[in-house]
């Protein structure tokens, strides 16, 4: 019984995913195609500011964006290509988008992990003390600092960080510096900063969530039972409260990672350098390299779409409550 | 005959507020397009912008508060206990007085003097070396804040107080205007969700997890990146694409409310289904909008600074983001101009959430998130 309904709550759940999908390149194309330049513009100014005879090349761009085919083919065609692998063009960097991409990953990619990870470890951990000890000193600074964190703006953080502890102190460098190998210990030591910067307000979401979460489940009848048959105090926390309490934490991080991070992380990138794919992104804009912060986009979009879909599939085995209206 | 009539189209619009309101808000949302798209400009669209937000409040939250004084009173008492919410109200108001009055004191923002470039804030002094034209040489000069500049100078000798004035009222305005477009929008599409259901609502509710799919800063950066940027535009966007977590909010309480007996009631004595949703179910749900609205701010001020602070913001006015950027790009001289209107930024968020967290706790003394 379970276990059918269980296939049809996923079927329907990657039907829907698909629908946001198409959706999601819809609304780019049409974005795209509605802007005020189209990307063939952008392509000859450039061409003509690097010294180069535009109308020899206008029939080549046209052809490979398609300009003068009418809309609705344009539209397949852009699907058709995405879907290909065929990312476009990227003529500030003079390499496929797909390659670009696939050289920057990593950097972005390890710049997330590590911050979400830390931040919720930690946010974790400090979310617990404080519900246990609620409202001893601990608990007070905690909340405090917690309050701070989620308020402060990150990008502000991350340059009084780089004031602090590379121009004053001399500590760190001002800069990503991309000839250091990916898996050293020097690697990590420049991900300190951006680490901290990108995982502060999502640590002190975490610990917030976690405290009041745990303080919600001290309340319950079971907690009390589970004291009244003479559980240690470990046991009771560790299994009866955490547990309950964490599992929601799960998809807010989940969640998060869609409405903050990848934000947050586009910033952090900027700000220390860190060649990921919001950097390129970024350095795509001001070289008006449509193709680039298209698939920049829909790549963090798509991103988003599977964490979502992995969280609820993964939820629904999980949790026997859950039901899908 | 014709008075029935009168009253017939009133009471399906939903009163007649809302006769007044619909071809209003039709016609503003035309000229605004109009205004935006055009180069010739009648009239600033972020005017547009103030005028229509304005009649809404007015209609929507002034005059309801108006009738009901003594509950608002009820709740201020509650708010006022909260102390951390009434500083947070205190700063918020400074920061409008900041924004409405400082620019009759202050110097041009804009105005570049490089006699007076690098001037530290009051209190503060830096040595800088300086290269002496009669001898060749650089000697080193130090430097220190005067009561002409309190907050110090920038490397091109513009007035850190007064780029801070014009950046208070850049944030307070797109804070202000977009929020207001986004939850208005957000209310309006989760009400009617919840209240129609059905098609209506798997249409909506899907349009909304695509809205939602995009990360809200990435799909930000690309859409000012394909139309440009220019203040107006900016709040058009952050509202537009920023109203999905308070539609979906809306739409779960709405759904509770849908089947209460008042609602029943209504429907029973032949309520339109837009006198419902407008004169019923929109102010069963104005605290929660309130709270929602307060807490958005924030996210949203941080948005258009995130903009500016990357070079994406409307280069024609100085906005905090745009004076931290500025900051940053001369980190080793002069750390004020990046110090400064980041701690603004940080307070101002501070404040919104503190009195958003007060009003909250205020009309849900259930909630402790």
């Amino acid at each position: 019984m379970r276990k059918t309904w269980l296939r049809d709550y996923i079927i329907k759940r990657l039907f829907y995913a698909v629908i946001i999908a198409w959706g999601v390149l819809t609304i780019t194309f049409i974005l795209v195609r509605v802007g005020p330049t189209s990307p063939a513009d952008k392509y000859l100014a450039n061409l003509a500011a690097r010294g180069e005879e535009p109308s020899q090349v206008i029939e080549a761009i046209e052809a490979r964006y398609g300009i003068d085919k009418p809309i609705h083919e344009q539209y397949f065609d852009y699907m058709g290509n995405l879907v290909r692998g065929d990312w476009g063009w990227s003529f500030s960097t003079s390499m496929p988008v797909i390659e670009l991409i696939k050289k920057h990953w990593i950097y972005s990619f390890q710049l997330i992990l590590l911050s979400t990870i830390l931040a919720a470890i930690v946010g974790i951990l400090i979310g617990i003390y404080s519900a246990v000890k609620q409202y001893s000193k601990t608990d007070y600074i905690a909340t405090f600092f917690s309050f701070i964190g989620i308020s402060i703006p990150n990008f502000w953080l991350g340059v009084m960080l780089i004031l602090l502890f590379a121009v004053q102190f001399g500590l760190f460098k001002t800069y990503y510096d991309t000839s250091v190998p990916l898996f050293s210990l020097a690697n990590l030591k420049q991900l300190i900063l951006p680490v901290v910067t990108l995982g502060t307000a999502m640590m002190a979401g975490y610990t917030r969530y976690t405290r009041s979460a745990m303080l919600d489940n001290l309340r319950k009848d079971f907690v009390r039972t589970a004291r009244a048959k003479g559980l240690p105090e470990r046991t009771v926390i560790g299994k009866h409260v955490f547990r309950n309490a964490v599992l929601p934490l799960v998809t807010i991080i989940m969640f998060d990672l869609g409405s903050i991070v990848f934000g947050g992380a586009y910033l952090t990138e900027i700000i220390f350098g860190i060649p990921g794919l919001g950097r390129i992104s970024f350095n795509a804009i001001f070289a008006d390299d449509y193709a680039v912060v298209v698939a920049v986009t829909l790549i963090s979009a798509f991103l988003v779409l599977l964490i979502n879909l992995a969280t609820d599939i993964a939820y629904a085995y999980l949790d026997p409550r859950i039901r899908y209206d | 005959m014709t008075k029935k009539r009168l009253n017939k189209l009133v009471g399906r619009v939903g009163g007649i507020k809302n006769l007044v309101l619909t071809p209003l808000a039709s016609l503003w949302l035309l000229t605004l397009l109009l205004d935006i798209f055009t180069p010739g400009k009648i009239f600033s669209p972020l005017g547009y912008l103030y005028i229509a937000i304005g009649i809404v409040v007015l209609i929507y939250v002034v005059w309801p508060l108006y009738k009901s004084r003594r509950l608002v009173n009820y709740y201020w008492q509650r708010v006022k206990k909260n102390k951390l919410a009434v500083v947070g109200l205190g700063f918020i108001l400074f920061l409008i007085l900041l924004a409405l009055l400082g620019p009759l004191f202050t110097a041009d923002p804009t105005a570049v003097n490089f006699e007076e470039k690098n001037i530290p804030p009051v209190g503060f002094s830096v040595e800088e070396s300086v290269y002496h034209a009669e001898t060749g040489q650089f000697i080193t000069k130090t430097a220190s804040g005067t009561w002409g500049h309190p907050l110090g100078t920038d490397n091109k000798g513009r007035d850190l107080l007064a780029m801070l004035v014009s950046g208070a009222g850049v944030s307070l305005q797109v804070g202000l205007l977009a929020t207001g477009i986004a939850v208005a929008l957000g209310t309006l599409i989760g009400v009617v969700s919840a209240y129609l259901g059905g098609k209506v609502d798997n249409i909506l509710m899907r349009f909304t997890d695509i809205m939602m799919t995009f990360p809200f800063f990435l799909l930000l950066v690309f859409i000012v990146f394909i139309f440009g940027p220019s203040l107006a535009f900016i709040v058009l966007v952050i509202g537009l694409t920023g109203w999905t977590g308070t539609a979906r909010l809306i739409r779960s309480e709405t759904l509770s409310l849908r089947t209460r007996e008042f609602i029943l009631a209504a429907k029973a004595l032949g309520a339109s289904d837009g006198r419902i949703v407008l004169a019923h179910l929109v102010p069963n749900v104005i605290s929660l909008i309130v709270v929602i609205a307060t807490l958005s701010i924030p996210g949203v001020i941080l948005a258009e600074a995130a903009l500016s602070f990357i070079g994406l913001g409307d280069p024609s006015v100085t906005s905090w983001g745009m004076i931290l950027r500025a900051g940053q790009q001369s980190l080793d001289v002069t750390w004020w101009v990046a110090v400064v209107p980041g701690v603004m930024l940080f307070l101002t968020v501070l404040a919104f959430n503190f009195v958003g967290d007060g009003l909250r706790d205020a009309f849900d003394p259930r909630s402790n998130v």
